[in-house]
């Protein structure tokens, strides 16, 4: 069982979006990138955006069930970042399912992951968001708070 | 700080750099395998190797063979620099390396490790 308060260390208030612009897959990518550039620790955004969208051509990064989580390492990144942002109309992202994306966790790590934190944290946010009541509560979160209540209950979002 | 141009060829290293790294995770059974369970599908190896060798083709051929040659002992060929601290091999870089003076022709690498030095700062 994954420790939901792992996520939590790496979450940012500043990294909370409610309604993305973008109306395409590559937009939202910039986006993304864009925003976590916000970020000090962000060395390169422009090296950060291609990361993601060269990572699209090994598969989408979208889940199914309106769920896409970008994720990658870069020599972009000086430590692990997450990023939580929501499409209110949703955007076409290739998911498997065919269906528009609603819901995006961004998550980069540098080459270098000393405590081996990346795919961990990677598994467990993928855990969250099979969970319909999760998705659900991520959809109508309207605060920070909101979304840090969700996460820690880990995917037990009943 | 380093020129423009110098800039651009790190840049361009750097992103070869994540390129290589991201066919690493892929083409290893453990880490493809974690991915693939968490419902990620990683169908296009063979459509992002074709991107990799179409970067490669933009990159200068001098800055290749640098490259290559240290990605065969090293599978992170660039590190970053922070503190004036190597984060290949975390030795100390002496005063002698600089961003700001060395010959603009010449990769920044670490004189322990050998690794290029991502130093953009």
């Amino acid at each position: 069982m994954t420790d939901p308060s792992r996520i939590l260390r790496f979450l940012d208030e500043r990294f909370f979006v409610r309604d993305l612009r973008a109306k395409t897959k590559d937009g939202v990518l910039k986006e993304l990138a864009d925003l976590l550039a916000q970020d000090r620790e962000v060395r390169d955004p422009k090296l950060l955006l291609e990361m993601l969208k060269k990572r699209e051509s090994l598969g989408s990064t979208a889940l199914g069930s309106g769920v896409a989580i970008p994720h990658g390492r870069s020599l972009a990144i000086a430590s692990i970042k997450i990023l939580f942002a929501r499409h209110l109309k949703g955007v076409d992202f290739e998911a498997p399912d065919g269906q528009p994306v609603h819901l995006f966790f961004l998550i980069v790590a540098p080459p270098l992951d000393r405590n081996n934190e990346y795919l961990p944290l990677l598994g467990q946010i993928a855990e969250v968001v099979k969970e319909s009541s999760a998705r659900e509560a991520l959809m109508k979160a309207s605060t920070y708070a909101d979304l840090k209540q969700v996460l820690a209950r880990g995917g037990d979002a009943r | 700080m380093p020129d423009n141009r110098m800039l651009d060829r790190m840049q361009k290293l750097s992103h070869l750099q994540d390129l290589e790294m991201m066919l690493h995770e892929a083409g290893d059974a453990g880490s493809k395998k974690r991915e693939e369970d968490m419902g990620f599908e990683l169908h296009g190896i063979e459509k992002l190797k074709a991107v990799r060798d179409k970067w490669r083709a933009q990159i200068d051929p001098r800055d290749l063979r640098v490259f290559d040659r240290i990605i065969k002992r090293h599978p992170r060929a660039i590190v970053p620099v922070e503190d004036r601290i190597c984060l290949g091999c975390y030795m100390a870089l002496p005063t002698s390396i600089n961003p700001g003076n060395t010959d603009q022709e010449r990769l920044l690498t670490c004189e322990n490790c050998g690794r290029i030095l991502y130093w953009l700062e």
